[in-house]
């Protein structure tokens, strides 16, 4: 062999082995990707192998479930079963019944079909009786329209009767009677002619009699037209004085007020000039009685006791003149507090403790409080005043009711006073004792008299001399 | 006489009843000045300092006024009034001293702000002591107001 020979043996090989390089490269390259293939193909079946599992589990839960599910259902099954035959029984027992209600229902059937029969029977004879009725009801009425017919009718012939029987009497009587009249008749025809006669004389005599009244008609007829004229005189006179005594009333009541007014200044003004000399009789026998003997004292002495005197009566009517202004005012007074309590004033007053008082229950009156409590004070002070000379001389005090008044009563066994002058005790500045028996002014009584009298009531008084004295004053009560 | 340091104004316009009041209080042992005036005219110029009293001083109150009720061109009513309406000397305690007894005049006299009412009795010895008690009241027993 060659060189070349072999070179070119050897270039073949080499190509050979190139060429077999590359196939080997290209297999290499290829089952590179066969590979990778096959990776991929493998991690595919994982996936498919991990969501098999799940699935697994899946079915696995699912075939449980299905299994509790034959459980209940071969359980409802049962229950199916038994409710399957209690129906099946339930079914039987109905059938038998079923079959017993179709006999009776026939039965029923049968009775029904009687029972309407019986009742087409009934229902005709029913109207046959009511018919028969109907007509009754009418012979019936007929009957007793008769039959009252026939009562009415007789009682009409018995009042035919009696009233036959009872004007054959009359007729009897009247006969009886006519001839008694009769024979009346014939007396009294005579006595008639007798009194004819006298009539005819008398007649005469009225005749003559009827003249003279006729005169004396006439005359009276003048007396009256007189008497008339007196009587018209009378009524205008009456009138007029009546008129009179208006105008004066009025008179007398301005007089009244202004005499009020008068006493009141008058008492007013002199009360100033009766303090000076008062006062200055008083500086006189203060101040200079050692300038006068005692003559001098004795008669200032006096002048003081005069003018004190003055002031008191002064005081006194004016209090007086007041009372007659003074507003009355009405309401219920209980006399038994009131008195009472003034009791227990003149008691405190009373030093020698020589008062008794024997106070009865008092009824209340109707008054002007302040007013009556002045009454019960003078009144009281007075049988105070005038007992005093006497020892163990209760003062009584009561009260009666008369008529719509209440009469009040103050009674003391003291000196008392002759009843010949008694118009003069209610009279102001009247006095029955001098001043060194008992002093005081003589006012008391006369505002017991004027208090009184405004309330409509009276005073008066019942004495014994050196004996008692009883003052008694009323009241309207608290009902009028 | 100095119209100032006055405690008493005395309104009245009977000399007789000013001459024994003033006489009463005086034996009475008090001491307190009074100035008498004649009418209730000269008692509100004593009060307002005019006329014959221009010169007192008007701040200077008296601690009482004792007052007539009946009295010529003003009566002791209209002083008391017009006294008791002025806020100046409204405080001034007022006591009527009278001889009307009358109802009307009392209402009427405490109606306008009268302090007291006081009646002169007619017999001396009650009018001394009354004049006596009055003088106690006011100007011992009671506090004025300065």
């Amino acid at each position: 062999m060659s060189e070349k020979e072999s070179s070119n043996e050897l270039l073949i090989a080499n190509r050979e082995l190139a060429f077999q390089n590359i196939e080997k490269e290209n297999r290499a390259a290829e089952l590179n990707i066969a590979n990778k293939e096959l990776a991929f193909q493998n991690q595919e079946k994982k996936n498919r192998a991990a969501e098999l599992l799940i699935a697994n589990k899946e079915l696995a839960f699912q075939n449980d479930e299905k299994e509790d599910r034959a459980a209940e259902l071969i359980i409802a099954n049962k229950e199916l079963a038994f409710q399957n035959n209690e129906k099946e029984h339930r079914a039987a027992e109905l059938l038998i019944a079923n079959k017993e209600l179709a006999f009776q229902n026939d039965e029923k059937e049968k009775r029904a079909a009687e029972l309407i029969i019986a009742n087409k029977e009934l229902a005709f004879q029913n109207d046959e009786k009511e018919h028969r009725a109907a007509e009754l009801i009418i012979a019936n009425k007929e009957l007793a329209f008769q039959n009252d017919e026939k009562e009415k009718r007789a009682a009409e012939l018995i009042i035919a009767n009696k009233e036959l029987a009872f004007q054959n009497d009359e007729k009897e009587k009247r006969a009886a009677e006519l001839i008694i009249a009769n024979k009346e008749l014939a007396f009294q025809n005579d006595e008639k002619e007798k009194r004819a006669a006298e009539l005819i004389i008398a007649n005469k005599e009225l005749a003559f009699q009827n003249e003279e009244k006729e005169k004396r008609a006439i005359e009276l007829l003048t007396a009256n037209t007189e008497l008339k004229k007196a009587e018209d005189d009378i009524r205008k006179f009456n009138e007029e004085l009546e008129q009179k005594v208006i105008e004066r009333t009025a008179q007398l009541e301005a007089v009244n007020k202004e005499l009020e007014a008068f006493s009141y200044s008058v008492s007013h003004d002199l009360r100033a000039p009766i303090r000076g000399i008062n006062g200055y009789a008083q500086i006189l026998e203060e101040d200079y009685s050692d300038k006068l003997d005692s003559d001098g004292v004795a008669v200032l002495h006096s002048i003081r006791k005069n003018s004190k005197k003055m002031g008191q009566l002064i005081d006194d009517l004016l209090a007086f003149s007041k009372l007659g202004r003074k507003q009355v005012t009405l309401a219920d007074i209980n006399m038994n507090m009131l008195v009472n309590t003034l009791k227990e004033d003149f008691l405190v007053e009373d030093k020698e403790q020589k008062i008794e008082f024997n106070i009865e229950v008092l009824p209340p009156a109707k008054g002007d409080q302040s007013l009556i409590k002045q009454v019960w004070i003078n009144l009281i002070s007075n049988a105070i005043k005038y007992s005093k000379n006497k020892s163990n001389s209760p003062i009584a005090i009561g009260a009666y009711q008369e008529g719509a008044q209440v009469v009040y009563y103050v009674k003391d066994n003291g000196a008392g006073f002759d009843m010949q002058y008694y118009d003069k005790l209610f009279g102001v500045f009247q006095r029955l004792h001098s001043q060194e028996e008992f002093e005081g002014t003589g006012i008391g009584l006369a505002i017991v008299q004027k208090i009184v009298n405004r309330h409509n009531g009276t005073v008066w008084a019942e004495s014994k001399l050196n004996k008692e004295t009883t003052f008694y004053f009323s009241l309207p009560n608290i009902n009028s | 006489m100095s119209h100032e340091n006055i405690e008493i104004l005395f309104v009245e316009d009977s000399l007789d009843d000013a001459m024994l009041t003033l006489r009463a209080f005086k034996k009475s042992g008090f001491v307190n000045t009074v100035h008498h005036v004649k009418d209730g005219a000269e008692a509100l110029d004593f009060i307002y300092a005019r006329e014959q009293y221009v010169t007192r001083n008007i701040n200077n109150h008296p601690k009482l006024i004792l007052l007539d009720l009946k009295m010529p061109k003003m009566s002791g009513m209209e002083v008391l009034e017009r006294i008791k309406s002025d806020p100046e000397f409204k405080s001034i305690p007022i006591v009527i001293l009278t001889s009307s007894k009358e109802d009307p005049d009392i209402q009427q006299c405490y109606a306008l702000g009268a302090n007291s009412y006081i009646v002169k009795p007619v017999e001396s010895e009650n009018f001394f002591q009354v004049i006596k008690d009055i003088g106690m009241y006011w100007m011992v027993l009671s506090q004025l107001p300065e």
